[in-house]
């Protein structure tokens, strides 16, 4: 069974990779927080494979390891010889790396790091899509405003307030939201 | 060809460095804008580790970085890591580093121990840090040990912990020492967790430090631009020549971009004379152009120090290595378009332990140390 352990010195959730691992099959082994932790996680522990924060200050710590002591793992996973630029691209971009002992077979190491790029690569996508929601909510509250302010000082009805912010935004080729940001920017001074 | 009217191929850089004094250098040349008149603009990027810095400039997210001499090295030669063609582009740095003790091992040595016998006195194996494997600060934390009777691999436990994490492990009692750059020796000093013992121009004096290190393709392929970097690069070490310019980049240095270090803790190591110890040398950026030639001796020593101690076995052509990695003829088409002299290909240097660096033979230089891994 693999030995497996995580990093969890940043803020990325290097922690959460642990559940899923473990229902792998993995013997995830007790997270280090601190480089001097780390040093003696990895040499009393003996860990197979490290994940860590590609912006983790700890790296450093592992590289030393990997230089000076021959069980300590070394980073594999980004540039190994074959690896092609695409793919330490989309590594170094998820915020993933991988150290790995000497003489692993990278079919062996290759379904942790699988877990952990999807597992972050479908965090920046959740994050994308709630800052999506969020802005759109934004702008609905921007152009209900808006359409109010025009029912308010033009006694137009609700139908009649949108479409006219939306013949504006079509004119102006721009979108309602940024017609009603502008209207109510102006009504502020009137 | 006309080199002044190449325009460069990239025009945006963005260049990785580590929360250092030493990145002076960069700083200047972001926040006075240099790149201009040479037609780049720069990005800085901060970087949280050396790793991440190596990474980074091999996948291409940074195009070029303030780098530890020796990693530029280490990736070339594949230690403990990746293996890439790299380039040093120019040395930006001489001197500037230090090695600090705890405050007992210090005030032994300070009463009349020898450092041998004061890092005896703990009964164990004491704990070191330094900053990077094939790094600077490893090297010269093993070649002064080395020099005072210390075996680095065998007497002493040597980690790499973030040089801002230093002081606070001195405190803990995690650490015994450590080695490296500014300002984390005066932070150490200030928190009264440490004292410096050494400073590394007293291991060599004016040794290569930080270099303007990027990928070889990319220097092959954009050399207009590697040129115009380097050209931005020399501006900026040429206005930190200076003492008031040292302290107006130590006032920016502070800011929590780029150090979030008290200036009071960066100013007086940056200063342009003694660095506060008359033992020091100051860190140098220009010096008329002498600190920034990248030459192939200095190259070479990297390379005589891992095999000295183990860490590089294979049989190949140090001198060809470093011939392939330090630019020097991209460095003189930049330097003599900016009226900038080339120094002497060839520096003589005493080393603490009284030996002598020429850039001579290399094989007979590395047979000369006694204590080797």
């Amino acid at each position: 069974m693999l030995r497996v352990l995580l990093v969890t010195d940043t803020d990325k959730p290097i922690g959460d990779l642990r559940e899923q691992l473990a229902r792998m099959g993995y013997d995830m082994l007790a997270e280090a927080a601190a480089p001097s932790a780390l040093h003696k996680a990895v040499e009393s522990q003996k860990p197979d494979v490290v994940i860590i924060d590609t912006e983790s200050p700890s790296r450093d710590t592992l590289e030393q390891l990997a230089v000076m002591n021959k069980a300590a793992p070394r980073p594999v996973l980004m540039f190994s010889n074959d690896a092609d630029q695409q793919f330490i691209r989309a590594a170094v971009g998820a915020g993933v790396t991988a150290y790995s002992v000497e003489g692993l077979a990278p079919e062996r190491l290759a379904p942790i790091i699988e877990v952990a790029l999807a597992r972050f690569a479908h965090e920046a996508q959740l994050r994308q899509r709630l800052a999506k929601v969020e802005d759109e909510l934004e702008q609905r509250k921007v152009i209900d405003r808006a359409k109010r302010l025009l029912m308010d000082r033009r006694g137009m009805s609700e139908n009649e307030a949108y479409a006219a912010l939306r013949k504006r935004a079509m004119d102006q080729g721009v979108k309602v939201a940024e017609i009603a940001r502008q209207l109510l920017s102006m009504a502020d001074l009137l | 060809m006309n080199i002044t009217s190449s325009q460069p191929e990239r025009t945006h850089l963005r260049l990785g460095f580590v929360a250092l004094s030493d990145a002076a250098p960069l700083a200047v040349a972001a926040l006075r804008d240099l790149g201009a008149r040479h037609g780049i603009s720069i990005e800085l990027c901060r970087q949280p580790s050396w790793a991440a810095v190596r990474d980074k400039l091999l996948s291409g997210e940074i195009d070029a970085a303030h780098a530890l001499y020796g990693l530029v090295y280490g990736v070339q030669l594949g230690i403990g890591g990746p293996q890439a063609d790299m380039a040093v582009l120019m040395v930006l740095n001489r001197n500037g580093q230090a090695i600090t003790l705890s405050r007992p091992l210090a005030d032994a040595i300070r009463n009349g121990a020898s450092v041998k016998e004061a890092l005896h006195s703990l009964g164990r194996p004491p704990v070191i840090a330094q900053t990077f494997p094939t790094g600077t600060h490893a090297m010269w934390l093993y070649y002064w040990l080395a020099a005072h009777g210390v075996h680095p691999l065998r007497d002493v436990q040597s980690i790499v912990i973030p040089p801002p994490r230093m002081a606070d492990a001195l405190v803990e009692g995690a650490l015994d020492g450590f080695c490296a750059g500014e300002p984390w020796h005066a932070v150490a000093e200030a928190r009264d967790a440490g004292r410096t013992v050494a400073y590394t121009s007293e291991i060599w004096p004016d040794h290569p430090e930080k270099v303007l290190a990027c990928r070889r393709d990319f220097a092959a392929l954009y050399p207009a631009t590697a040129r115009a970097l380097v050209r931005t690069m020399l501006d900026a070490c040429a206005w930190l020549d200076t003492r008031a310019h040292r302290e107006e980049i130590a006032e920016a240095l502070s800011s929590s971009a780029l150090l979030g270090v008290p200036r009071a803790l960066i100013e007086p190591r940056l200063a342009t004379s003694d660095g506060g110890d008359a033992r020091a040398l100051p860190v140098r950026f220009f010096d008329e152009g002498a600190v920034n030639y990248p030459r192939v001796s200095d190259g070479v020593w990297f390379i005589t120090q891992y095999r000295r101690w183990g860490m590089l076995g294979a049989d190949i052509d140090d001198a060809a290595i470093a011939a392939s990695v330090n630019q020097t003829a991209l460095y003189r088409e930049a330097a003599q378009a900016a009226g900038i002299a080339i120094p002497g290909e060839r520096r003589a240097a005493t080393f603490c332990d009284g030996r002598v660096w020429d850039g001579g033979d290399a094989a007979a230089y590395l047979a000369g140390f006694e204590i080797r891994a």
